[in-house]
């Protein structure tokens, strides 16, 4: 472990050791962290992964000693570098935070003041160390050049608003660096930032690491983060550590039941939905404050027994460092996967939606924004069309158009079965209107909060399905049924609801008429993981019944693998590649294709050769000329693709790809000198 | 096949559940009321506005004199038998302070009403449509916002005449623009939400989305505007009257009292004048008090 030389001996860079900790509420503490022991190495950097709600991010926060007025300490420590965080007085604390550890949050626009240049708050970090004002904007120089930002006078002249997430990050992280601490606390970094953007940054950390020798405690729900990122990890449950171990270990032999229902929740090692359902969880995380059982998970395992219910389980251990808490570590490959069921996910043949030439074009200030740029797409009866790309791509501006939310410009169409539909969803037939229904990525935002959840169905089955009366009472009962919620739930108001019912809530709506398509944007990428498998379950099996078409906006490659037939790709508004699953994934591929898919970290440790994708995505108000691609491509023809917009061309049959590039020229591997990067 | 909700398995009696759910709601309801009813500044304000609002309702029964006709020793100074004295017309101040709050208590809530709901239809329309017709309202909105609100109230009253409803009017009319531009920031913010979006794709009506969908979204800040107006109403109302377009004579409205009295205090005859300007002020303040904890206890929640 302790590999890094100037390391002081064996005091590890953070040990937390039988750490509870409990939230005050209305007077009755509510213990959230119920005994956490970990350490982290110097140099070492170490993951905690769990559910939301597990408390990894309160384990985060409570290393820095960042806790709200209400949390209480209720045992065990806190020792950085030996020292104990927990009874460090105001100064020393202030000092620890200074030079000792730093913090990295998940959000960095909140983490920035908006009404100060980014060069104050920068150089504010190395004026506290001590530095003078003409020393801290030199520092701050060095700092913005150190987490490779090209152009640190431009950057330290901007507002947070006038930057990107992922530079914003960038910036975050720089400011955490000033003071070259010993321990790195990383709270979620990259999860509202792009796959790709993600991937640079995680780039980043790693080098940085490498550079600084500091520890890392890394907080992310993503898996596979995780695997690429750590040494070490720990899995939360319910305030405590049930699985400890090295990430290749914890990754491939997964010893407690938690861990391998995680695990299996996401869709990986290219299961589709006509292989199997995907793993779930069954019930919910204890609720804080709540006594917990002898073994924490026991409500929820497929294993338990009388032995579970009256025993604490001890530690066992699995192997040199890798250990668990769970009386039936040896059982573990009893949990099989859920049985293959009979999907037929029959795909018509007749072409249900058609479009033709859709652009749309937007007007700000004067400016002509084209936002989608002659988009031809068909979806078959029952298809699930993936649709991916980077934030700004038009996914969504082509989901709202075929919705009619947003009107195209002249000379596009969508046809329903055969029959050209009205392009404002306000002007459009009644069958029309029943044809196209949408699940929206925030179920918050999508559920009228005023309204009960009886209220939101009974409402979308009066105008969806024109029943009423005793017969769309009936129809409310049946659809709640089919989504899994109870009468109970019926009579509440959204906020009352766990995302999870909520978006169950959400598809139910969608589904009261008969849908022919139904839009589907990023759906459960508020959720965790094992709720997420429920809800995909759920879109599948409906699938399956009503022979519903799917538009799947997603930035997950895991899950529009597992749920797509066909997947397109778009970049500026413009379908890059458009091909079956299987010919996406097996390729070859269009360069921005292949850029995005070696861009997703890897849950299984295969990870392909990652091609960097260099800047950001060009403002589609004024896109480069010839190729939109050719600015970030790695596989640029200067001389060809800058003057000419490449054809569609096929690769193969029914896999086409927007690239001057031919299916032989794209199969040669790139090599990356690491000078490129 | 998916997350298995323990409900789902206890929820076998559906009408039982269902009343539960009803039940919960009703609970939050009561919560929110007990959470305003235990702020101080609202049992004060509540127990001074109450006190007129009986005034008002009993004033004929509670006041000592006739507010009108009765006839004493003029300007006489407060006594045992006049607490408040007599004004310069020898009736009883006390009486025509008590009898003063039923005028105000009637006009005045019932202007706030009407401007809220002038504002929430017309914010409403500004903040959902959008386009030309917001810009245009808006500008409207801001030019009536910019002239002194005491100017127009006179104008209208001198040129319509001189009764309760003319001045209810006035009043009404003079803070529909003020609530549309609280009604239409709210309404711009909700209709930016997916669930507007929804409803479109359900191919609902615009006025159902308006007022089905919108509107319950955002009642808290028109409750709280409507506490508001109707402290501002109180003020107004008064103003009108002390500057002679309020109620017509010879009603005892603080504000007319006010105005008829004022002069005899540079002969030391403060009582006349200090007593119906204390009746405005103590409702004002009890109104405001009320409107502060509704404010407080609707924006946390």
């Amino acid at each position: 472990m302790s590999d890094s030389p100037q390391t002081s001996g064996t005091v590890p860079a953070l040990a937390i050791e039988d750490l509870q900790l409990a939230y005050t509420v209305r007077g009755v503490p509510r213990g959230v962290l119920r005994g956490v022991t970990f350490h982290v190495e110097p140099g070492e950097a170490y993951g905690l992964v769990g559910e939301s709600g597990c408390g990894k991010s309160t384990t985060a926060y409570a290393a820095m000693r960042y806790m709200p007025s209400n949390a209480v300490i209720q045992g065990g420590r806190v020792l950085a570098d030996g020292q104990d965080v927990t009874a460090m007085s105001t100064q020393e604390l202030q000092e620890f935070r200074m030079t000792k550890a730093s913090m990295v949050y998940q959000d960095p626009v909140q983490a920035m003041n908006p009404a100060l240049r980014i060069g104050v708050q920068v150089a504010e970090c190395f004026r506290i160390l001590g530095q003078s004002k003409i020393e801290a904007k030199d520092s701050a120089r060095q700092a913005l050049r150190r987490v490779k930002i090209a152009d640190p006078e431009r950057v330290l002249d901007r507002y947070p608003h006038e930057l990107s997430g992922g530079m914003l990050q960038r910036v975050v992280i720089a400011m955490a660096l000033a003071g070259d601490p010993k321990l790195l606390v990383l709270d979620e970094p990259t999860t509202g930032l792009d796959a790709t953007v993600e991937a640079e940054v995680l780039d980043l950390v790693r080098d940085l690491r490498s550079e600084t020798h500091a520890a890392i405690l890394l907080i992310a729900h993503n898996l596979g983060v995780i695997r690429t990122m750590c040494d070490r990890v720990g899995v939360m449950y319910a305030g405590r550590v049930v699985e400890e171990g090295t990430v290749q270990e914890v990754f491939d032999n997964p010893s407690h039941p938690y861990t391998m229902g995680l695990l299996n929740s996401i869709p990986r090692h290219g299961v589709r939905k006509t292989d199997r359902s995907l793993f779930t969880i069954p019930g919910n995380l204890p609720l804080i404050g709540t006594d917990l059982p002898t073994c924490v998970y026991v409500d929820r395992c497929p294993l338990a027994d009388d032995i579970c219910r009256n025993e604490v389980p001890p530690i066992v251990d699995r192997s040199d460092g890798h250990w668990t808490r769970c009386h039936h570590a040896d059982k573990i490959d009893q949990i099989k996967p859920p049985e293959h069921e009979n999907n037929d996910f029959d795909i018509g043949t007749d072409t249900i939606v058609k479009l033709a030439a859709v652009s749309k074009t937007f007007r700000q200030r004067g400016n002509d924004v084209p936002a989608l740029v002659s988009i031809d797409l068909g979806f078959k009866e029952g298809e699930t069309l993936g649709l991916v790309g980077e934030s700004g791509s038009g996914k969504s501006t082509l989901a709202k158009t075929l919705l009619g939310i947003h009107e195209p410009d002249q000379g596009g169409s969508i046809h329903l079965d055969g029959r050209l539909v009205k392009d404002k969803a306000t002007d459009r037939r009644v069958e029309s209107i029943r044809a196209f229904q949408m699940v929206f990525q925030n179920a918050d935002s999508a559920l009228n909060r005023m309204w009960t959840v009886r209220r939101i169905l009974h409402r979308s089955v009066t105008k969806l399905a024109g029943i009423h009366g005793a017969e769309a009472d009936k129809k409310v009962n049946d659809l709640a049924e089919a989504m899994r919620l109870s009468q109970r739930h019926l009579e509440m108001k959204p906020r009352q609801l766990s995302g999870g019912l909520k978006q169950r809530v959400a598809i139910a709506r969608a589904f009261a008429g008969d849908p022919r398509i139904v839009v589907c944007d990023e759906p459960t990428s508020a959720l965790d993981v094992s709720v997420q498998a429920a809800i995909l379950n759920l879109l599948a099996n409906l699938q399956n019944d009503e022979r519903t078409s799917y538009l799947f906006i997603t930035h997950d490659i895991g899950v529009v693998r597992y749920l797509s037939d066909r997947i397109a790709v778009m970049y500026l508004g413009r379908i890059m590649e458009l091909g079956t699953t299987d010919q996406i994934f097996a390729g070859p591929n269009h360069p921005y294709t292949e850029a995005l898919l070696s861009a997703v970290p890897s849950i299984d440790g295969d990870a392909r050769p990652r091609i960097p994708l260099t800047g950001e995505i060009p403002s589609p108000a004024n896109p480069p000329s010839g190729c939109v691609f050719h600015t970030r491509c790695h596989r640029v023809i200067m001389g060809l693709c800058d003057i000419t917009d490449p054809d569609t061309i096929e690769l193969a049959d029914g896999h086409t790809s927007k690239c001057h590039l031919t299916a032989e020229q794209l199969s040669v591997p790139v090599t990356f000198t690491s000078a490129t990067v | 096949m998916s997350e298995i909700d323990p409900a789902l398995n206890s929820g076998n009696a559906a009408s039982s559940s269902a009343a539960a759910g009803a039940n919960e709601r009703k609970l939050a309801r009561k919560e929110t009321w007990r959470l305003i009813r235990r702020r101080p500044s609202f049992i004060i304000g509540m127990t001074i506005a109450l006190i007129w609002v009986v005034c008002a309702l009993f004033g004929n029964l509670l006041a000592p004199f006739d507010p009108l006709n009765f006839r004493g020793d003029l300007n006489s100074s407060p006594t045992w038998s006049h607490p408040f004295g007599t004004d310069k017309g020898g009736r009883d101040v006390l009486s025509r302070v008590i009898a003063g709050a039923r005028d105000v208590l009637k006009i005045a809530p019932i202007a706030a009403i009407l401007g809220v709901i002038g504002g929430v239809i017309l914010g409403m329309f500004m903040g959902y449509l959008r386009g030309w017709f917001d810009s245009v309202a808006s500008r409207i909105v801001e030019s009536f916002l910019s002239l002194p609100v005491v100017l127009l109230g006179l104008l209208a009253v001198t040129t319509l005449g001189n009764s309760n409803v003319v001045v209810i009017g006035v009043v009404a009319t003079l803070f529909t623009p003020v609530v549309a531009r609280t009604v239409r920031s709210a309404v711009l913010a909700e209709s930016e939400l997916d669930y507007v979006e929804s409803a479109k794709l359900r191919g609902e009506s615009t006025p159902f989305i308006m007022f089905r969908e919108i509107l319950p979204n955002v009642s808290g800040p028109i409750v709280v505007e409507l506490t508001v107006r109707i402290g501002y109403a109180v003020f107004t109302v008064a103003t009108l009257s002390f500057l002679g377009a309020g109620p017509p004579p010879p009603s005892p409205d603080w504000g007319s009292q006010v105005s008829d009295n004022y002069n005899s205090i540079v002969s030391g005859y403060w009582w006349s004048t200090f007593f119906p300007a204390m009746a405005i002020a103590s409702l004002v303040i009890a109104v405001n008090l009320i409107a502060d904890a509704v404010q407080s206890v609707v924006e946390s929640s």
